[in-house]
């Protein structure tokens, strides 16, 4: 790359890569101005020493591209109807594959890109200064259906790592009691929506409880999304989730992906699980947990203030205020909540582990999580205040990630 | 000009709380929105800011400790900081004062920000819902930044922290509802009580990455220095009150960015 700028014609490299070939056109014009105040074997020679320059350069950033292509699955370029559609599970920050692809691909800015969870487009974006969001309606997703592919063969072998931590600050005689444990996991593909999350666990230091240290599973669960119009979700789970709960959890949230207000409602049925050192051990699924919740979106500053209330785990009743911040790839977030059990205030943030990547080809993937969520309230440890479990699942989590507003406003 | 240092005086010291300031004084300069910092700050022995007796009953004769502050400041908002710090006392300690260190939550809201003819104000204010918090906070503080030469700066501060503070003392194993037995505290009664009344300090640097600062505590005068490593990492050490030696360190990084190569508009979109 060096090369081309001592002949002052290279410029900057994503620049000259991304025009193509009317970069290429520009800078042989560029040459022509010159070409009369030299010789004619020195602008031969200039000529063939810039033209060889300026293939390396493209060659390389092709590779680029093609490299970072790699990091997308299930991508169908529709040229017709100037669609590109794909799913990435790299980023946390929707915004970052949706640019990166955008740069890769270098289509035009009439392109819409339509990001599939689980198989399931989101919503479609048109990127650049005129941004446009588009909510697909109940029969354009019949159409994408019959277009986009879904099931195992159009996706990685995909294995993430993803830390866990359980912690308690409180007990005198052992003030720092923790159970961190590194879990391996991966996701089947098996339909379009359907998803089985499955994974090992490792367990690193336990003095939290008397879980004993064995490798054990990590949490198994089908999960089943669904979009059923522009802008009504469903996401039910069964299986053995964190937090030691095994049962169905079921979602359900109505989110106009432009506008501000979204609400959703959760109800699951659960009980209690572990592994001991030899097989399992299961209580009976008999514990309900109902929650209902509205949220608003204030989008100068990505914040969401989202109340929340109803029946927790144990048959705690109360509510819940939320106040979460969207930072690109970070989410932070301060709550306070009142129920039956008790008061608590605390904080919680959802950031993803890097470095990312860490090897992959065209099948098979290894990285770190995407999203590794932590909460932390004053007085959690033993009292059971408002206590609920995780699904990997949560549809307003992965919803405001791909409001129009939130992504909008973090282009460059 | 001005607006280039202001944006540019964003990650500078740190207080031994965690927010911006000199070495024991907040100051009234706010993170710029997103930004994210963590750091250590380690206060030295003679000047134990915990109360007298810190959990009541706990012990009679109350030793005085060096301790280490761990902290974790996010601008939440443009204007807003949140602080989440953890005071540990060193070595150690009587069964029931045990624990990883007191979990103290505090925000920093910036009521006017600084123009060229105008100071900035700012407040701050712990959590309530504390049991025992030594840097417990409500202080105003005003800062104005006055250019000295074309490389030297100085920022003057002053402000005033209230002796009386709410707190949960009364509720160590009764820990069920923290928005409930809040007790009135004055912290003169403390033996070294922090931020307690008037103080104040300036702050000298040199092209936004040395510098030297003197402060008044309200209750003593301490001198200091700090010098930033790479935009983002602080080192800062001083003496308080002529006598014993303080430290910190801290790390700021920005959390409202994207990846290095996708920040530029591409070719198409320009």
């Amino acid at each position: 790359m060096h090369v081309c700028e001592d002949t002052d014609l290279g410029g900057d490299n994503r620049e000259n890569c991304l025009g193509g070939t009317s970069a290429g056109a520009n800078k042989l014009r560029v040459f022509s101005k010159q070409v009369h105040i030299v010789t004619i074997n020195r602008s031969a020679f200039a000529f063939s020493w810039i033209f060889i320059c300026w293939s390396v350069q493209v060659g390389f950033c092709q590779q680029q591209d093609q490299r970072a292509l790699l990091n997308y699955e299930n991508l169908t370029i529709d040229s017709a109807a100037q669609r590109v559609y794909y799913e990435q599970r790299l980023y946390r920050n929707p915004m970052i594959g949706l640019l990166e692809l955008s740069q890769a691909l270098a289509k035009p800015t009439t392109t819409e890109f339509v990001p599939l969870y689980q198989g399931v487009p989101i919503a479609s974006y048109r990127l650049g200064d005129a941004w446009q969001t588009n909510l697909l309606s109940r029969n354009e997703r019949k159409a994408i259906g019959r277009l986009i592919p879904a099931g195992p063969g159009h996706y990685k072998v995909d294995f993430r790592l993803h830390p866990d931590m359980v912690a308690n600050f409180g007990y005198k005689t052992d003030p720092f009691q923790a159970k961190i444990s590194l879990l391996l996991q991966t996701q089947l593909y098996l339909t379009r929506g359907l998803v089985l999350n499955l994974g090992v666990l490792f367990p690193i230091t336990n003095n939290y409880d008397t879980q004993p240290m064995n490798i054990r599973p990590a949490p198994i669960y089908l999960n089943q999304f669904l979009a059923l119009s522009g802008q009504d979700f469903l996401s039910g789970s069964v299986g053995f989730f964190y937090s030691n709960q095994y049962g169905v959890n079921l979602q359900y949230r109505r989110a106009n992906l432009t506008k501000p207000w979204s609400f959703g409602l959760e109800a699951s049925l659960t009980g209690d699980y572990y592994y001991p050192t030899k097989g399992i051990y299961y209580e009976s699924m008999n514990r309900a947990m109902l929650l209902a919740d509205v949220a608003y979106r204030i989008s100068k500053r990505d914040i969401t203030l989202k109340v929340s209330g109803g029946q927790y785990l144990y048959e705690d009743r109360g509510m819940r205020i939320d106040f979460i911040r969207q930072l690109y790839s970070v989410e932070v977030g301060v709550f306070a909540m009142k129920t039956t059990k008790g008061s608590t205030a605390g904080f919680n943030f959802a950031v993803p582990i890097p470095p990312g990547r860490i090897a992959q080809s065209k099948r098979a993937r290894l990285r770190t999580t995407e999203e590794y969520r932590w909460e932390y309230s004053y007085n959690g440890g033993g009292n059971n205040v408002g206590i609920r479990y995780r699904v990997g699942n949560q549809l307003d989590a992965l919803l405001r990630q791909y409001h129009s507003d939130y992504l909008r406003q973090q282009q460059p | 000009m001005i607006f280039a240092l202001l944006s540019q005086k964003g990650w500078a010291q740190v207080n031994i709380s965690g927010k911006p300031g000199l070495m024991n004084i907040p100051t009234a300069r706010i993170l710029s929105d997103g930004t994210f910092q963590i750091g250590y700050h380690y206060n030295p022995s003679h000047y134990d800011p915990r109360a007298n007796d810190p959990n009541a009953g706990v012990s009679n004769n109350f030793i005085q400790s060096s301790s280490s502050v761990y902290y974790a400041t996010l601008a939440i908002l443009p204007r807003l900081e949140v602080t989440i710090n953890i005071f540990h006392v060193n070595g150690d300690l009587p069964l029931r004062a045990r624990g990883i260190g007191d979990r103290q939550f505090d925000v920093k809201y910036a009521v006017l920000t600084e123009r060229e003819h105008r100071p900035s104000v700012a407040i701050i204010a712990s959590a309530p819902f504390g049991i025992d918090n030594s840097l417990v906070t409500y202080a105003a503080v005003t800062t104005k930044n006055f250019t000295l030469s074309e490389t030297f700066t100085a920022e003057v501060s002053a402000g005033f922290g209230s002796p009386y503070y709410f707190d949960r003392s009364d509720n160590g194993g009764n820990n069920f509802d923290i928005f409930s037995n809040y007790k009135l505290h004055n912290k003169n009664e403390r033996p070294h009580p922090y931020l307690s009344g008037p103080f104040g300090g300036i702050a000298f640097r040199y092209k936004q990455k040395l510098g030297g600062m003197i402060e008044w505590d309200s209750q003593q005068l301490n001198l200091g220095a700090y010098a930033k490593l790479f935009d983002r990492w602080t080192m800062q050490a001083g003496v308080i009150n002529f006598d014993q030696i303080t430290f910190g360190t801290s790390y700021a990084v920005s959390l409202r960015k994207l990846p290095k190569r996708l920040r530029q508009k591409s070719d198409l979109e320009k």
